[in-house]
């Protein structure tokens, strides 16, 4: 009895074991907060009826609002379309009046004014002008309401420095150009950010940046810190958990301390983001040091046409250890792309006041052509919106620029364009070899000389035009319309070559057409006994010149050389042929960085008859020319094999 | 003054990924300071390439899954700028939930194990008693277990997959008259002030996790509903998103909100009751982080460019926003969503001319701006056409797919198709659903509204691929159209660039005094392998020398076998035999230029070497090397053909000796497209071309042939087998550039004309002046 009971019981026990196990277990299941059945997530639902719900807005809805009055702007605050007058600018030409400052100005003010009155928007009279820009006094005095004020329309207020005079005079609808302006503040589209320069900062030219080379160099510390005094704080690459002034006290051991401006040598520059901390922005954008900036309170100069995520990093400065992770694991393709981003922008926008300035007048320039603006393409690439000039063209294969970015070449053929200066010789023998060329699709003779030009001219295959010169130096680079295709080979009645130089050439120009491509070279060199730049046309083993008696380069150097460059440089050139050369060679240096082409050919070479290249030196505020030491031949050239082989046999000849 | 291996390296992972390195590193560390060794492999996903913009297609407008995409990417961006890393310092919840699971689970276990042991030593008794009150309580569980938890177990076995229901049965929230309403919207609210980015914590793969509200109904007080339900554009959206990788379903581990009210079309719904709703969200917390979709925003008389309702913090992704309106790096604008265009499909078209210059296509135009349309059209004729609605149409057709012109009927937006540019004109609202249409049709728009923030407006430059016009200007649009060139048109109608990006595109010349590493890749020619060694370091420009020992079987000679030279010289023993070791990004690699050089090429001299090296200097974004090799178009059989013929052309040169920028070696390494690496690898052939692919592909452009070198002689290398062997070799090096360009995709190596001597090479000039007189030929 016992016994079975006792087995009744174990049984009921067991029995009810089972069922607590069955039931509870999927209990256990469903009181997990269940993670769904892998494959199916939970979401938002299938609505049987999603067909059947109604459109947000119904056809007929839209039209029936549309019959309104367009708005006007609303009071108090200000955009480009509301504030600014550009019926203004005739033609849709910005020109700049400065407001006379009175009483005595500073060196700055001085250097402001002169980088305005050498930029081609400047305009010596206030009622043709369609932007009256007012400087802002020196900290501590504050101007008068300027004349012709006139509620501050089409009035710019320029601010390079931080000690901006507040509530000087109702700024109303003038726009404001100042460093480091605050988020709050700032009027997108209207107003313009600049950057915050330093005293010293150099007018013209201004320093290179310093990026040696592409990739940050392996030994190089991760991290730069911008330090309240001043000066930069790197920290190595294992610290960098901990490299906040007043976070991580402990551990301070591999950190070296940099007081002075020195610049930074680091791959990335940590910035905060409190105050306008523009200084450091530029010393690192200046060094090649990616900025970080940590949740920047201020607007980044220029954003209305740089692109800074493609050259600075903007972090919350919340998250600052993962923003030193993700720094750390950053892929090598980034960084180099940053890195040379930084160097191209402080190259082309930011290295001088000029620059600086004449970034701010291009922005407000590029607002009044609105639809023929400098495409962004050209405001963030080599080399830069200033040397990009939107009334040439906005599409950037018309540039000499942009065929090697995207891998292509310039089609077509060239513009033979001869030079004939005193004493008026037809030169007959040239204008046959030029015309024998494939490539060649006009030939335009521009007739310089006392003597008037001749009725009659051979026959040749292509066009030949005669253009009427000026009888000054300078006349050759301006922008003929005759000039039907990119490239030009610019000639000298002098000059002797034969039709194989030219067309190899001319292949080889079309593998980089930003550069020239020529035959007789000239170097620079520096001159240690005078203390200045020297110039030598003797043969050496390298150059950084070529002649442009006889050189391919791309049309587009014409207009740049006539409507970008200053007065002074063409004067200069109007003095003598070879200064003409030599600011050729300048120019189009200063704007690719890179030295020239040489191809084998060519007549002696000339010795240099006066001395310019000081004065270029000067205007330019660096010197610009690179040295090259090699020389292009063909393939075959001089090798000893068939001469049949051979596609340009005749250039070997002695 | 060189470093060899102490010890065997270890047994080294199959390929020499960066696992080897590290290995490499911990056993030739020659006391020499380590970098922290990278790990290539674990790399944040790239932020959004801005010079992809627009790039997909036109129709990204059209369909709404594209739409989010786009919202999402470019919110992302912005996001990922503020949140650059996962936030991992709290503990993942879901790490929480499984260890609280197994504790409940692993707490049941214990008890089964124990209880039946327990009970036999208990007196019977209360044995007894236990049992049966055991029992009762078990059979109060089964009972409540039938009842509450059977019924619902089921339903919420099929709540694991996706939900289908009504709409009509969603619940009902009555909203009472006075519950709070949120503050106006923050003009000032910018990321950093009133975004919690401590809430985006929970990221892998670094996507932000947005959580949607479910869907409820909402009646005020006396029972009116607030708005319509949802729309079905807004049921499409949540869907997509849901459908994201950025949805969660856990509210706590979500960084955005998405409520499910639909505020999409201000007209149709409730200001205040609105806002009454969003308030009572469960984490509303003032609208933090909190995401709201509007597209017809504002009302009359007025109609403001931003959503009326009280939003506070809350994020708003608007169609139509002005500049009055929007915050900058904050808000987000969005296109404005047309129906039309999605019930049409329209056939991709191409750049190129068409019937019509100028369309205008809207019905509703004010008749100010309607006179200035007219007015274009009466001055330039067939080029200018402008539509209107139709006024005698038939009974039946839509009216909203047909557009007039007096009495000649177009399909809209079929007619869209045939004009070079479209009229997009604002109208009381900023935002035109007509630019959604133009888009799709591949017609560029003419946007002609002032204070307009286009859509995406930050992370899209409209700039290439519409013409903005100010409102003034709107008689002369015509002029300003025909002032842009052919070539942009064609660009903007493509509305993408197909440009290069070439890694390395700053001109720069790096400074001579950084010199070059040589990397010489041996097998067991240890003789060859020492001359060229000793011909290197002659060198000027050599700052090391890196000797990749590719052999497994054998060792490396003995230090006091190593040639004696002025440079650091590092030997790396590699894992495998494959020819990929040569182009690994070595850490030892600390100058930017690399030559790579055979064991076996010692003909090249060393003014040949410093000359090679002093042309990179001027190229380095190019490969610099001697003997150059054409691929050639054979039109009889089709395909590519590898030419070593001595030619006037030049598409690549071989790497046994070349000199290339560092870069390339973490590209080739990295980067390969498809299974080129591993093909290469095991063919054993064919890594030169592989390396001119590649560096042609990036950078588009030309290699640079130096010197007048044809060929690589080895006096050691036996002449090749006959002309069988040289004409396989020719066949398989054919296959290679086949491969490889279906591979890209495309034909990357440029053929070019020109190669780079000396100055004064060959010239009428004393050899002594010269400065590298010694260049050798063929």
């Amino acid at each position: 009895m016992q016994s079975w009971r006792r087995k009744s019981l174990w049984l009921a026990l067991s029995a009810s074991w089972l069922l607590v196990l069955l039931r509870v277990f999927p209990l256990l299941r469903l009181a997990v907060p269940t993670r769904p059945w892998a494959g199916a997530p939970q979401g938002w639902p299938r609505w049987l009826d999603a067909e059947l719900l109604p459109h947000f807005s119904q056809p007929g809805e839209l039209p029936k609002d549309d019959l309104q009055p367009p708005r006007g702007p609303r009071g108090g605050s200000c955009d480009w379309g509301s504030c600014f007058d550009v019926s203004k600018c005739r033609g849709g030409r910005l020109k700049v009046f400065v407001q006379p400052v009175a009483g005595p100005i500073s060196d700055a003010h001085r250097g402001i004014l002169a980088s305005i009155e050498s930029s081609r928007y400047h305009s010596v009279s206030p009622d043709e002008a369609c932007l009256l820009l007012g400087l802002e006094a020196p900290a501590g005095e504050c101007s008068p309401v300027p004349p012709q004020w006139n509620g501050g329309r089409n009035h710019l207020v320029l601010s390079l420095h931080p000690a901006f005079c507040p509530q000087t005079f109702q700024l109303g609808q003038a726009m404001v150009a100042k460093a480091g302006p605050t988020v709050d503040t700032f009027r997108p589209g209207f107003d313009v950010a600049l950057p915050l320069l330093p005293e010293a900062h150099p007018l013209r030219g201004g320093a290179p940046g310093q990026l040696g080379q592409h990739s940050p160099h392996p030994g190089v510390p991760l991290l730069a810190l911008a330090e309240e005094r001043g000066g930069w704080r790197t920290a190595g690459a294992d610290s960098s958990a901990c490299p906040w002034d007043g976070r991580c006290e402990q551990d301070r051991g591999p950190e070296q301390t940099h007081p002075g401006a020195t610049l930074p040598n680091a791959t990335f520059c940590l910035i905060p983001g409190h105050g306008p901390d523009a200084l450091h922005f530029l010393q690192a954008l200046q060094a090649g040091c990616i900025p970080v900036l940590l949740s920047p309170r201020w607007e980044l100069p220029f954003s209305e046409v740089i692109d800074w995520t493609k050259a600075a990093i903007v972090a919350d400065e919340r998250l600052l250890f993962q923003v030193l992770t993700a720094l750390q694991e950053m892929p090598p393709t980034r960084v180099l792309a940053l890195r040379q981003q930084t160097q191209f922008l402080w190259d082309a926008y930011f290295s001088s006041v000029e620059k600086v300035i004449h970034t701010t007048l291009e922005i407000i320039q590029d607002r009044i052509f609105g639809a023929s603006a400098h495409p962004s393409l050209l405001w963030n690439s080599p080399p830069g919106a200033l040397l990009a000039l939107p009334t040439f063209s906005t599409s950037p294969l018309d540039f000499p620029f942009y065929h090697l970015q995207r891998g292509s070449r310039p089609t077509g053929r060239f513009s033979a364009l001869i030079w004939v200066g005193d004493p008026g010789q037809p030169p007959l023998n040239l204008i046959q070899a030029v015309a024998g060329s494939q490539h060649c699709a006009q030939i335009l003779v521009l007739w310089s000389s006392e003597k008037p030009p001749p009725l009659r001219w051979p026959k040749t295959a292509v066009p030949l035009t005669v253009l009427a010169g000026q009888r000054k130096a300078s006349d050759r680079f301006l922008p003929h319309t005759a000039i039907s295709t990119d490239a030009i080979l610019s000639l000298d009645a002098h000059s002797s070559l034969t039709t194989s130089e030219v067309d190899f050439a001319f292949v080889v120009w079309q593998s980089f057409p930003e550069r020239m491509v020529g035959f007789l070279t000239w170097s620079h060199f520096w001159d240690e006994a005078r203390g200045g730049w020297g110039y030598t046309a003797e043969r050496a083993n390298e150059f950084s010149m070529v002649l442009t008696s006889a050189a391919f380069y791309h049309r587009y150097y014409h207009t740049l050389l006539t409507h970008s460059l200053p007065e002074a440089l063409r004067t200069l050139a109007d003095e003598a042929p070879t200064c003409a050369d030599i600011l050729m060679n300048f120019l189009v240096a200063a704007v690719t960085k890179l030295p020239p082409i040489k191809t084998p050919g060519g007549p002696e070479s000339q010795p240099p008859a006066q001395d310019c290249i000081n004065q270029m030196a000067a205007e330019f505020g660096s010197m610009p020319l690179v040295s090259s030491r090699l020389r292009l031949d063909p393939v075959l050239f001089k090798d000893p094999v068939s001469v049949l082989r051979k596609k340009y046999r005749s250039l070997e000849k002695p | 003054m060189f470093t060899l291996p102490q010890e065997e390296s270890r047994a080294l992972a199959p390929c020499p990924g960066p696992a080897s390195t590290q290995d490499l590193d911990s056993n030739y560390g020659d006391g020499l300071e380590r970098e922290r060794s990278r790990k290539p492999d674990r790399k944040l996903p790239e932020l959004c390439d801005s010079t992809t913009m627009l790039s997909s297609d036109s129709s990204y407008l059209s369909s709404r899954g594209r739409v989010i995409k786009w919202f999402w990417d470019s919110a992302e961006e912005g996001y990922r700028t503020y949140h650059m890393d996962e936030y991992d310092e709290d503990k993942n919840p879901s790490e929480w939930e499984e260890e609280a699971a197994c504790v409940i689970m692993c707490a049941s276990v214990k008890y089964n194990i124990r209880g039946p042991a327990l009970i036999p030593r208990m007196k019977t008794k209360h044995r007894i008693y236990y049992v049966t009150l055991f029992s009762i309580v078990l059979l109060g569980l089964i009972a409540t277990g039938m009842f509450q938890f059977w019924p619902h177990s089921i339903e919420s076995s099929s709540d694991w997959n996706v939900e289908k229901r009504s709409v009509r049965d969603v619940p009902v929230v009555r909203l009472p008259a006075d519950s709070p309403i949120p503050e106006r919207g923050d003009l000032s609210c910018r990321m950093h002030t009133c975004f919690d980015v401590y809430r985006c914590g929970f990221n892998p793969k670094n996507k932000i996790k947005v959580y949607i509200y479910s869907l409820k109904k909402y009646v005020d007080d006396s029972g009116v509903p607030v708005s319509n339900t949802i729309s079905r554009e807004y049921n499409e959206l949540l869907t997509a998103i849901s459908d994201s990788d950025y949805y969660t379903d856990d509210i706590n581990r979500a960084c955005l909100f998405v409520p499910s009210i639909d505020v999409l079309n201000q007209n149709t719904l409730r200001i205040k009751e609105t806002a009454q709703a969003l308030a009572q969200l469960s984490r509303w917390d003032r609208g933090t982080n909190h995401l709201l979709f509007n597209m017809l925003p504002g009302g009359p008389p007025d109609y403001n460019t931003a959503l009326d309702v009280p939003r506070d913090r809350a994020l708003l992704a608007g169609g139509g926003f002005s500049t009055w309106t929007y915050r900058q790096g904050y808000d987000v604008s969005i296109p404005v969503y047309s129906p039309l265009s999605a019930e049409v499909d329209l056939p991709e078209k191409g750049p190129g001319p068409r019937r019509y210059f100028l369309l205008s296509s809207q019905m509703a135009v004010h008749p100010e701006y309607r006179e200035d349309l007219e007015a274009l059209q009466a001055k330039h004729g067939e080029s200018v056409l402008v539509l209107d609605k139709c006024t005698n149409l038939s009974e039946g057709v839509l009216s909203v797919h047909k557009r007039c012109r007096e009495h000649q009927v177009f399909d809209y937006p079929q007619v869209l198709q045939e004009a070079i540019f479209c009229v997009v004109l604002r109208g009381a609202r900023l935002g035109q659903a007509v630019l959604s249409d133009v888009l799709r049709a591949g017609c560029v728009p003419v946007v002609i509204a002032d204070s307009y923030i286009l859509p995406f407006s930050e992370v899209l430059d409209w700039k290439r691929a519409s013409v903005v016009v100010p409102e003034e200007k709107m008689s002369d649009v015509y002029g300003i159209l025909q002032s842009i060139p052919q070539r942009q048109i064609e660009e903007m109608q493509r509305q993408k660039w197909s440009s290069v990006s070439n890694p390395l595109f700053l001109p720069l010349i790096p400074p001579q005094s950084q010199g070059f590493t040589a990397i010489v890749l041996t097998y067991d020619r240890v003789e060859s392998l020492f001359r060229v060694i000793t011909e290197v370091s002659k060198v000027p420009s050599l700052s090391k020398l890196l000797v990749v020992w590719n052999n497994q079987n054998k060792n490396p000679p003995e230090d006091s076998l190593w040639p004696k030279i002025r440079v650091p010289l590092k030997v790396v023993r590699t894992a495998e035999n494959k020819l990929s070791n040569r182009f690994f990004p070595y850490d030892e690699i600390e100058t930017e230029a690399v030559l790579a050089i055979d064991d076996d090429i010692i003909m090249l001299t060393s003014d040949e070497l410093q000359f090679g090296y002093e042309v990179w200097r001027e190229f380095p974004d190019r490969l610099v090397g001697y003997p150059g090799r054409l691929h050639l178009w054979d039109h009889e059989m089709n395909k590519w053909k590898y030419e070593s013929e001595w030619t006037n052309e030049v598409s690549m040169v071989l790497t046994g000796a070349a000199f290339y920028h560092k870069y390339f070696n973490y590209l080739y390494t990295y980067k390969m497209p498809g299974d080129i690496k591993n093909w290469v690898d095991a063919h054993m052939n064919c890594e030169d071309i592989a390396m001119n692919f590649l560096v042609a592909n990036v950078t588009g452009k030309a290699v640079i042939k130096v010197t007048p070198r044809k060929k690589f002689k080895c006096p050691e290398c036996t002449a090749i087998d006959g002309l069988s062997l040289d004409q396989t070799h020719m066949v398989e090096r054919s296959e290679c550039i086949n491969k490889f360009a279906s591979v890209f995709g495309t034909m990357p190596l440029k053929v070019v004309e020109h190669r780079a001597d000396p100055v004064l090479y060959k010239d009428d000039f004393p050899e002594k002046l010269k400065s590298f007189p010694n260049i050798g030929s063929l």
